[in-house]
């Protein structure tokens, strides 16, 4: 029995975005990564092709972390108290791009100073050639100095800034404007806010293959089905047509999933959760895959092995026979 | 198709009598066209309305049951892609598999742990469906003995898989008077294995490698007389199984596509590491009805059972954040106590205020079920009992030295019954609007 | 190449090169043409008539296409390229084309309004038969039998009072009285009688009341006629105990909260009956029937009656058909023995504000899809046609009625009820009831207020005020930034008339409350909006909305204009409906059984469009179409 498949036909795109810039386009990176382009809903191929993959980012610090989990900090042993050499490490695990999350205080308890910020990402990038992601410490006043200075040392290397957000966007977009660069886009996952603030954005003059959006999302048990269902009623949006939803989204399933007691810790909790390590790599990769598949272009994620099990997903699903 | 309310109000009286329990016919239509009543209540709708509704009603996939003394898994009856479009209604069953070829002592050990497994998750009590038991042997009789094993360990239902009907048959007798779902029929042995599934009242999988081949299986089971169909779609890869169920349910829903209209069941089975998580959370996120991993591991079944909760989720409902006593910018006992309801947004607003101002704080969270400040306060569900009961709930008294209270300035009026619950507090009325928080803290406090 | 250009309220024809503006040619012919909004084709104050020639309009966005057809232009977005004559109309009438003012009525009695058929109450002009040797009968039955030859009414009932003044009535005026006679829904009931007969043409007293959560409206009426001799509305003295429904529940719980809000409403509605009585010169006692509407919570608060209930979970009232009432009962000071109606409601946010109000709309009887929208502090709408009825409250707060907002006032003299901010200068002209120094905004000032501060950029999408813009309008104030509408030198206060961020929150709110409100109502049975066919606004602003205006921030829809009437007042026009004909009063309780209740908080689909709509004009521009094409120009 012939059965006829249904093929949805949508009147919009996602934008085609890239990150970093080559010395031949005014920056420093071996590399760029694009993203974006999507026609159909995620994986489905036999609409429409994919044009690019989703991306792994891992994340990074500019110094040792006070608040992650050991399982964590011994993956990465002595590389976490350098930006530098995290940076490296991180690359040979398997990174396509970087995310370097700025600390509210140095080591010493002092508020980070933008030439710190600035030395750490500018290490960063002598240290790998992938393009770079920068988040502030995510309080508005030390986002806007921090990200400001980083943004005018790194001009022209087409960095994301963020976190931009409804309160701080014109100091964000500004600095991104001036100084060649991209932002992310955060709202605290509702559709309507997310497309306010790209709203908003948009009427700074910045260009809309500058933005990228984070809706945000919880982690496995956090809420993760709020992010979840915005991330698709945003996908669908942007294939419905609707311009200010057309951005790739980037979320981060590894602050999510590690924040949580199910991957952060490994004493004081229930024997039905099992294996520690196990279960936190497995609960970073289930929030990661579970969001790609409802439109996540970029994952942000911590730990090495996730990073490779996502990857071989993602391998999986783009390599579906497109006449499946 | 399913009709609106309007159009399912033209079929009724439209007399307003009451009968049904509703004020009046258009908010009974309302509920039909939601499926939150039944056309019955309606006394006097006519023969030919209820034919035309009930025609409306018939779900695009069927429900199947499985059930096994006491334990009952209900799968299908799905009326949407996407779970913000209204809910997912029926939670996948996650079943474990054992094959006849494993020793009879591991079989027995392996389901009783998998069968005795429950976790907590916010309060609720998670455990597996039951077992897939796999004909590996080809051979009947140890088919039957593995069964049997499984059964001597757990009540709880069973799949059984061969494509041998012979095998099959001797499985189905090793429980006899159960109906266990049969895995399966494909285009061979569709003859023998819906005799058997008619014999003992039980589901059928069929088995196609192409949609055409199991949409073709299909009607010739339904004919004859089997109706309780399960697909298994025969993608085991995670992108083309993701295509296969996401094209099985557009057909169901988008085209009314009858041969299709079944659940579909998943199989786990992944060699890479951490592989089988990763195409369990696949299919309980896209659409399948069994969920059949190859072993049990409880690092591995927690997540899973976690995300079937989230996902099956009613989206419907307010988005709640636990209610509890949050730390923000780490504060220290002298830092003052903000209270507001556990409505998300409501957190989000006031904890991403206060968080990004870099002022250190405690955030009490009060249990107003779901509902932001003005509605609860409206609704009775957030008052200066309720707001003194979190307060010696979360034992707040023991995490300060200075016991300072801020209450939303929408609840102004609660100040003076909270200082009577709250003895020796100092209760402050804040700002309206959470975007005044931080100046109200720098300089109000 | 230059042409002709003669404007009929000009001296002199002037010739003017091709391409000029025909503002820039009136101008050069001595006219004095209003351009508040510097020239920029957004506030439609320049419009004339072309009656003849040739000009190129680049713009008509302020027309319609029926004003375009008539031959109406824009001065300042009209070019000429040919001889033309033009007609420019006087200011007065150009301001009331561009707003809704055409539809609202003047209040006429009920067309074929017949108080003998349609009136409860009856003034009769009776001659007696005196007793006499021969004819003993008591003085009630002789009464009685008078009535009833003259009216066929049998009267049962009268108030024991009367009953003791009964003899003395009779005999003072020599067996000639005036009786007035209700035929009410039991039983005819005497309540009032008079020595001596009354001339015909004098008018019998009625009143006609809203009790609004923020604004009690009343209208004193003459029965007999249908006129309405005043109408009058003041802020409910309840306001001051807290400004929505669920604080006045909540008051009213604790202590004697309920005695005293009822008394605070009693207050209001004294002084209001006693207003209106004076400006006709009558005393209050005169009023022999009083209709009332008002939301449920209002009237069990005018009555007394505990509302905890309406406010806890599953939210009942304790009653929604109030049985008749008299005047006594109620404690105002109209005739002791006047009949009290109070209309019906359907639940406990929807009440018989709403139910009076689709009386007056005609809602019920309406062929096509038709919205009725009641732009007030609980923001309740009705969707439907006479086949069904849907309706859903919401709260939206007191900023569209001028309350909650710091320099709000009602829509009284020296409110500014319309403003035009020029989009170069950022300074705004205004429009000031009764044409003297202002003294506040009131809801459709405030409306006309933010949207042009969002078309001139005044404010940005979110509502946030740019602080940024080179004019001492805007600066940062006590309570954050703001925008100066009215120096103080000009204003009737004294001091400086300011729009705040706090302000514009509110209104922000109360509008994105409304929008969400009706389009999850449509949405609930899958309608689209450009899909209704006629929008009735009601509301207690003065003359008239803006309907353009309320577009252009997200409150109102964006279909064609045609489709709206703004109908002022309808839950007062509701009751006075109910207040003259017996018939009305039946439809509203029709209405009450047929309508049709969404609860709104049950429903996480309102939450959604509200947030979509806390955006100006509308998170989703698809919506707003027209306002989309006039910020891009």
């Amino acid at each position: 029995m012939p059965v006829d498949i249904p093929k949805d036909k949508w009147p919009g795109a996602v934008r085609t975005i890239t990150l970093g810039a080559t010395p031949a386009e005014g920056g420093t990176r071996a590399r760029t990564v694009t993203v974006g382009g999507e026609k159909a809903l995620p994986y489905m191929h036999f609409e429409a092709e994919m044009p690019y993959r989703p991306v792994i980012a891992l994340e990074i610090k500019d110094r040792r972390p006070d608040d992650w989990s050991p399982l964590l900090l011994e993956e990465w042993g002595e590389a976490a108290s350098d930006p530098a050499s995290w940076a490296k490490a991180a690359e040979a695990a398997g990174a396509d791009l970087l995310v370097l999350a700025l600390s509210l205080t140095g080591a010493d308890g002092q508020p980070t100073t933008p030439a710190a910020a600035v030395a750490a990402a500018k290490a960063v990038l002598a240290a790998s050639g992938l393009p770079l992601i920068v988040f502030g410490p995510g309080q508005a006043e030390a986002d806007n100095t921090l990200l400001l200075a980083v943004a005018e040392a790194t001009k022209g290397e087409r960095l994301a800034l963020g976190i931009c957000e409804d309160k701080n966007y014109r100091t964000i977009v500004a600095a991104a404007l001036a100084n060649d660069h991209l932002v992310t886009a955060r709202t605290p996952m509702d559709v309507n806010l997310a497309k306010q603030l790209n709203i908003l954005i948009s009427d700074m003059g910045l260009p809309l293959d500058r933005i990228l959006m984070d809706p945000t999302t919880g982690a496995l048990g956090y809420g993760i089905e709020y992010g979840y269902s915005v991330m698709e009623r945003l996908r669908l949006a942007a294939l419905q047509g609707d311009a200010m939803t057309q951005f790739p989204m980037i979320v981060t399933p590894g602050f999510e999933a590690w924040k949580a007691k199910e991957a952060k810790v490994g004493q004081g909790v229930p024997a039905e959760w099992g294996n520690w390590r196990e279960r936190a790599i497995t609960w970073e990769t289930l929030t990661a895959v579970t969001l790609l598949e409802s439109g996540a272009d970029i994952v942000v994620l911590r730990h090495p092995e996730s990073v490779r099990r996502v990857r071989a997903a993602i391998d999986d699903l783009m390599t579906a026979p497109v006449t499946a | 198709m399913a009709l609106s309310g309007i159009q399912i109000y033209k079929l009724l009286p439209q007399t307003n009598c009451k009968d049904c329990g509703y004020p009046t016919c258009l908010a009974f239509a309302m509920k039909l066209a939601a499926k939150q009543a039944e056309l019955s209540s309606c006394p006097h709708v006519s023969e030919e309305a209820k034919a035309q509704l009930s025609e409306a009603a018939e779900p695009p996939i069927r429900l199947v049951t499985l059930q096994a003394d006491g334990h009952e898994i209900k799968v299908g009856n799905e009326t949407v892609l996407f779970r913000h479009e209204k809910k997912f209604f029926n939670k996948p069953g996650l079943f474990i598999r054992v094959r006849d070829t494993d020793p009879a002592e591991d079989i027995r050990a392996q389901v009783a742990a998998a069968d005795s497994y429950r976790v907590n998750y916010v309060g609720m009590a998670l455990s597996l469906d039951g077992f897939a038991v796999e004909a590996t042997s080809g051979d009947p009789g140890a088919f039957a003995s593995a069964i049997s094993a499984v059964r001597a360990a757990s009540a709880r239902p069973l799949i059984l898989i061969s494509r041998d009907p012979a095998v099959m048959a001797a499985g189905l007798r090793a429980i006899d008077g159960e109906s266990p779902l049969i895995c399966g029929a494909d285009a061979a042995n569709w003859q023998a294995m819906a005799e058997l599934a008619r014999q003992h009242n039980a589901p059928l999988a069929v088995l196609g490698n192409s949609l055409d081949e199991l949409a073709e299986l299909t009607e010739k089971i339904k004919e004859t007389g089997v109706k309780d169909l399960v697909l298994d779609h025969g993608a085991r890869s995670l992108g083309a199984a993701l295509i296969r169920q996401t094209q099985i349910r557009r057909l169901a829903l988008k085209q009314n596509f009858r041969p299709l209209g079944f659940p579909i069941i998943a199989f786990a089975g992944n060699d890479a590491p951490g592989g089988q998580a990763v195409m369990a959370a696949q299919a309980i996120a896209k659409y399948a009805g069994f969920v059949v991993l190859d072993s049990f591991a409880p690092e591995t079944v927690y997540p899973l059972l976690v995300l079937r909760e989230n996902i099956y989720t009613d989206p419907q409902k307010p988005i709640q954040v636990q209610p509890a006593l949050y730390e923000i910018n780490n504060p220290s006992p002298e830092d003052p106590v903000l209270v507001t309801t556990n409505f998300s947004i409501t957190y989000f607003s006031v904890a991403n205020e206060v968080e990004s101002s870099g002022l250190p704080a405690w955030l009490l969270v009060t249990d107003a079920e779901g509902m932001s400040v003005l509605t609860a306060w409206a609704a009775g569900k957030f008052d200066a009992e309720r707001i003194a009961k979190a307060v010696k709930g979360f034992n707040v008294a023991d995490k300060v030295s200075r016991k300072r209270l801020v209450l939303p300035g929408h609840v102004a009026v609660l100040s003076g019954e909270l200082e009577e619950e709250l003895p020796g507090w100092e209760i402050r009325v804040g700002p309206r609007e959470a975007v005044d928080l931080p100046a109200f803290m720098k300089q109000a406090l | 190449m230059t042409h002709l250009v003669t404007f009929d309220a000009a001296l002199e024809p002037v010739r003017v090169p091709t391409g000029t503006l025909l503002s820039e040619a009136a101008r050069l012919a001595g006219l004095n043409l209003m351009q508040p909004c510097g020239g920029q084709g957004r506030c439609g104050r320049c419009a004339v008539r072309i009656i003849a020639g040739s000009a190129r309009r680049r713009s008509s966005l302020r027309l319609s296409a029926d004003d375009v057809a008539a031959g109406w232009a824009l001065a300042c977005q009209t070019v000429v390229e040919g001889d033309v004559t033009v007609a420019v109309p006087p200011q007065e009438s150009i301001e009331r084309r561009l707003t809704t003012d055409r539809t609202a009525r003047e209040v006429v009695a009920p067309p074929g309004y017949d108080p003998i058929r349609d009136q409860t109450i009856r003034r009769l002009n009776l001659t007696l038969p005196p007793p006499s040797l021969d004819d003993q009968t008591d003085d009630w039955s002789r009464l009685q039998t008078a009535i009833r030859q003259e009216s066929g009414l049998a009267v049962t009932r009268l108030d024991l009072d009367l009953l003791r003044r009964l003899g003395r009535i009779l005999r003072e005026g020599e067996w000639q009285v005036t009786a007035v006679v209700e035929d009410g829904p039991a039983e005819a009931r005497l309540i009032d009688l008079r020595s001596g007969h009354t001339p015909v043409e004098a008018p019998l007293w009625g009143a006609a009341i809203d009790i609004g959560t923020t604004t009690v409206t009343l209208w004193l009426v003459d029965l007999l006629t249908g006129r309405v001799a005043a109408q009058v509305a003041e802020y409910n003295g309840q306001i001051a105990r807290g400004e929505d429904v669920i604080s006045r529940i909540i008051y009213a719980s604790k202590n004697n909260g309920g005695q005293e809000l009822q008394q605070l409403v009693l207050e209001t509605i004294t002084a209001l009956l006693e207003a209106a009585c004076a400006r006709v010169g009558v005393s209050p006692s005169e009023v022999v029937k009083a209709t009332f509407a008002g939301n449920s919570t209002m009237i069990h608060l005018l009555l007394g009656i505990p509302a905890e209930s309406i406010r806890l979970m599953p939210f009942v009232t304790a009653v929604n058909h109030v049985p008749p009432l008299t005047g006594r009962d109620i404690g105002l000071p109209i005739h002791p023995a006047a009949a009290v109606d109070c209309l019906p409601g359907v639940a406990s946010y929807v009440g018989a504000d709403i139910t009076a109000g689709v009386l007056s709309s005609g809602l019920d009887d309406a062929e096509a899809a038709t919205l009725f929208i009641d732009i007030g502090t609980n923001g309740e709408t009705v969707l439907g046609n006479r086949e069904w009825l849907l309706t859903c409250a919401c709260s939206a707060g007191p900023a569209f009625e001028g309350a909650g907002v710091l320099h709000g006032m009602r829509a009284t003299r020296g409110a500014i009820e319309e403003v035009w901010i020029n989009g170069a200068t950022y300074e705004p002209t205004f429009r000031v009831i009764g044409g003297v120094p202002p003294r506040g905004l009131c809801g459709s000032g405030l409306i006309s207020l933010l949207a042009e501060m969002f078309l001139t950029g005044v404010v940005d999408k979110g509502g946030h005020i740019n602080t940024t813009l080179p004019t001492p309008r805007v600066r940062v104030g006590d309570h954050g930034p703001e925008y100066v509408v009215a120096w103080a030198a000009e204003s009737a206060t004294g001091s400086d008339i300011v729009i705040t961020a706090v302000d514009i929150d509110n209104l922000l709110r109360a509008k994105a409350a409304i929008y969400a409100g009706f389009s999850v109502l449509a949405d609930s049975i899958g309608m689209p909006l450009a899909d209704v066919d006629r929008v009735l606004v009601g509301g207690s602003f003065g003359q008239y909305i803006n309907v353009e205006k309320a577009v252009e921030i997200g409150l109102l829809p964006d279909i064609p204009w045609e489709r709206f009437s703004f109908l002022g007042n309808t839950a007062v026009r509701g009751a006075y409906l109910a207040l003259l004909d017996r018939a009305a009063r039946e439809r509203v309780r029709a209405i009450a059984s047929r309508l049709t209740y969404i609860e709104l908080s049950a429903d996480n689909r309102f939450y959604e469009a509200f947030t979509s709509a806390l955006f100006l004009p509308h998170t989703d521009l698809s919506r707003f179409p027209t306002v989309q094409a006039a910020r891009a120009t």
